[in-house]
């Protein structure tokens, strides 16, 4: 089954940096990718159940003479070909819808933000909003480019971690890159996690794909994330307990984003897995 | 908690499931009172502000005012709410043909706080159709807040904006007509119930915060003669000509203003200054202008045919000067005040040309000239009927009501034949009503009529290997794949080997690459299928192979079009 990539190019250094990264998520995954050079510094997207409304920082619109040509090298470099969208249907006359029917998004810490701005511990209010809404899971990618030489994925045990675990163990099929799961839980044992897997049928894809399970029953969470491989993909459910929970007792999501520098591929509350 | 989730999915509540009506008429009353005051808090605020800036009006600078309002109204929109000008009607229709109702939170406050600054200051607007915008959002995100589908979404962003109609007139069958007539543009029963009962909703909120009290009531009633019936058939004609230099003038204005290159918010400026200006000479064309619509209706108006012409037509560049140039609200109003104008006027005339004749009270023309203005520019003539109806309780005006209507709107549908909600829409393709062929195709996409069970081959494969291939298919298409990449070449049709058939030399001597096409027209997943159909129809061709990424995806073909388009039809058609 055909895959792609949405990527909204930003026509700045940092810009480059993401275009590269989407285009080795590309590369690895054997997913084609789909660029938009936006000419307004707006558009919507139309979800299942939202609408949400990006408002991109001025950076998106800079030099737009060259902004087809700067993509189109990357993406020659890289071997792929990639697809440019232009906006058929306009919401306003500066205010164009894009379409979601993808299977992966490429988006930065902040779309609406200055690129100074985009750190560690800081994710816009819209790409929360995409990750909450999109049937496609995120690809939140580090600030500068580099190669993931394996892919991790974050397994709470969650309904949202099941599914982050089946996209982890598809993506590792098809890049060939090795498996390992991260679990930090003080309150239930190992086994707790196993029945789970038991419960989804991924016991035996567990058994044979995962290289290794990091198992944490103490310590902080923060601190056992120093395991995570530099270069290993963060493959994570996000919004899986409900807003209020997630403000009550804080989102997992966000404490790793804030601590890990690494990729993260993050699959919302709406994502739905493919069938094999 | 897992009780304030379950409270969210209301569709899984046994009650609600007898019947989705039941559920739709529950939410369609907590749309219809959120509608009904967002409607009220406007009505309000205008009041206050243009009361407050009444005893300006008469100091030199009072022309600032209007370009102050617009300026802010503008910066309002743009920079802190991010959202365009305009009165967002054509927006709610969009979202509502193309997106299941979807609207953004933030539309149901932006257009309420820029078109009060607008029109509160001066400019020559009205509320009605930022309040239709406010109550559509407010129904849109109530739905989104209890996970409905398209369809209940859709009909609850119909109640919010006929509850918000229904309130800020108290007119209430005038905010369901208005609904199904120009906002959904169908009539269905499904839609019909909880939209009439959003409507009560917001028109008792009104009643109860405001009064019930009838917007412009005569203190006389209007007898119609013979001779007025006749009449009325040069009141449609000059309603409909008004409303044709009124869309006009809009549209010439929102042309015009971009050459100007300013900020838009200096844009704003400029037009609500110019609206100043005038409103220094006829201050009638101020604000939302309902004073003048009372005084002309009691008959109170200052005489003269002049002053109600000059007052007509200062309102037509009022508005288009306010509203093409940045301000925000919507023509509602406006439509009232310049219809009333006319009928006035034509009324003037009339007395002047035939004074031995009983005429009518002029407030009566008057009246007649809104219905006939609204019905021409929103080509909705029961919303005109019904709206003025209720506004002046002059229930005895219904048949001269009717024609003028009729009238007006079958003149400005010759020479506009999109109403100016409408009319953008239609120029874009983007205007679906439900069961047109448009919209059919519209809800449709590549990825459910492909067809994925051609069988690939390779270009270097000899006719003898292909007729096997051939043999265990069961398509009429081949797509040819380059071995290597696998992307995509060319294809072959049955008909391409039609001639090698009855030679079996040939069979071990021509390859698939020496008789494919590979000039052939692809198309690609987020193609349109009207699009397609098109192309189609074009090349003469049944089957068109669908690419992606260089590389073959399946076909599409018009029968499983056809069959997927009658499923389609018959969903949106069963609703009705």
């Amino acid at each position: 089954m055909e895959t792609t990539i949405f990527h909204v190019f930003r026509n700045t250094p940092l810009g480059r940096e993401i275009l590269m990264q989407s285009l080795y998520f590309c590369k690895q995954s054997g997913t084609s990718i789909v660029i938009y050079i936006p000419e307004h510094t707006k558009f919507l997207m139309y979800y299942e159940n939202d609408v949400v409304q990006v408002d991109l920082d001025q950076s998106y619109l800079t030099d737009p003479a060259t902004a087809m040509d700067h993509a189109r090298a990357l993406t020659d470099e890289a071997g792929l070909q990639p697809r440019f969208i232009e906006p058929k249907n306009f919401t306003a006359s500066t205010l164009p819808d894009l379409p979601v029917d993808f299977d992966f998004m490429c988006c930065p810490r902040s779309i609406s933000d200055l690129s100074t701005k985009i750190s560690l511990g800081h994710i816009g209010p819209k790409v929360r909003r995409i990750i909450n809404s999109a049937r496609f899971p995120v690809l939140m990618p580090s600030l500068l480019f580099k190669e993931w030489k394996s892919i991790i994925v974050f397994f709470g045990g969650s309904v949202n971690a099941v599914k982050a675990l089946k996209l982890g163990l598809r993506l590792s099929r098809i890049s060939g890159k090795p498996l390992d799961m991260f679990t930090h839980d003080h309150r239930n044992p190992k086994e707790y996690f196993e029945n789970i897997l038991q419960e989804n049928l991924l016991e035996d894809a567990v058994e044979e794909n995962v290289r290794q399970w990091y198992f944490f029953d103490n310590g902080k969470f923060e601190h056992k994330l120093y395991n995570v491989s530099h270069n290993a993909l963060a493959v994570l459910g996000a919004y899986g307990h409900g807003l209020v929970k997630d403000m009550l007792f804080g989102s997992k999501m966000e404490l790793i984003q804030a601590t890990l520098s690494n990729s993260l591929l993050i699959a919302g509350p709406c994502y739905v897995s493919p069938r094999e | 908690m897992k009780k304030f989730i379950f409270w969210r999915y209301p569709g899984r509540i046994p009650f609600f499931r007898m019947d989705d009506r039941l559920l739709l008429i529950f939410i369609g009353v907590i749309v219809g009172i959120c509608s009904g005051l967002a409607a009220i808090v406007l009505n309000r605020s205008l009041i206050f502000l243009l009361d407050g800036f009444h005893h300006m009006r008469h100091l030199w600078w009072a022309f600032l005012l209007p370009a102050a309002g617009a300026m802010l109204s503008s910066i309002f929109l743009e920079k802190i709410m991010n959202e365009g000008a305009g009165h967002g009607v054509p927006e709610v229709i969009y979202s509502v043909s193309r997106y299941g109702g979807l609207l953004r939170l933030r539309s149901s406050i932006s257009r309420l706080v820029s078109s009060c600054l607008t029109i509160g200051s001066g400019g020559s607007a009205g509320p009605e159709a930022p309040v239709v915008m406010s109550g559509a959002a407010i129904g849109s995100n109530i739905a989104k807040f209890f996970f409905l589908n398209d369809r209940q979404r859709v009909t609850l962003v119909g109640c919010g904006a006929a509850g918000a109609i229904a309130s800020i007139f108290n007119a209430p069958l005038t905010g369901m007509i208005f609904t199904m007539e120009i906002i959904l543009g169908e009539w269905s029963m499904v839609n019909i119930i909880p939209i009439a009962v959003a409507s009560v909703a917001g028109a008792e909120v009104s009643r109860i915060l405001q009064g019930n009290s009838i917007a412009f009531e005569s203190s006389t009633s209007f007898n119609i003669g013979y001779i007025d019936l006749l009449a009325c058939l040069g009141l449609a004609v000059t309603a409909s000509l008004a409303s044709l230099l009124l869309t006009r003038a809009l549209r010439r204005m929102h042309k015009i203003s971009p050459r100007v290159r300013v900020p838009l918010w200096a844009r704003a400026a400029i037009g609500g200054c110019a609206v100043g200006l005038l409103g220094f000479a006829v201050p009638e064309v101020l604000g939302e202008g309902y004073h003048s619509i009372h005084a002309m209706i009691q008959g109170s108006f200052p005489a003269g045919l002049g002053i109600a012409a000059i007052a007509c037509l200062a309102k037509i560049l009022a508005t288009s000067l306010t509203l093409g140039w940045g301000g925000s609200g919507g023509i509602f109003a406006p439509c009232l005040v310049i219809g009333s104008f006319a009928g006035l006027a034509y009324h003037r005339l009339l007395a002047f040309a035939f004074p031995s004749v009983m005429w009518v009270n002029e407030g009566c023309f008057a009246l007649l000239g809104m219905a006939g203005m609204m019905s021409g520019i929103l080509q909705a003539p029961l919303t005109g009927i019904f709206l003025i109806l209720e506004i002046t309780g002059s229930y005895e005006v219904m048949l001269s009501l009717i024609i003028v209507s009729a009238i007006s709107t079958t003149i400005t549908h010759y020479f506009e034949p999109a109403s100016f909600y409408l009319k953008d829409l239609t120029e874009r393709g983007q205007l679906l009503r439900p069961g047109t062929d448009s919209r059919v195709l519209a809800d449709m996409s590549i990825r459910e009529v492909i067809e994925k069970d051609c069988i690939p081959v390779h270009p270097g494969m000899l006719l003898r290997d292909f007729l096997h291939t051939v043999t265990i298919s069961t398509r009429n298409y081949f797509p040819v794949e380059d071995k290597e990449t696998g992307h995509f070449l060319g294809m072959i049709r049955f008909d391409h080997i039609r001639p090698y058939l009855f030679n079996t030399v040939m069979y071990d001597t021509v390859f698939v690459e020496q008789i494919m096409d590979t000039d052939m027209e692809v198309v690609h997943f987020d193609d349109d299928l009207f699009d397609v159909l098109q192309i189609m129809d074009a090349k003469h061709c049944f089957s068109l192979p669908v690419v992606s990424n260089n590389r073959f995806a399946g076909m599409v073909s018009k029968a499983t079009l056809l069959d997927k388009y009658r499923d389609e039809l018959n969903v949106q058609t069963s609703q009705l």
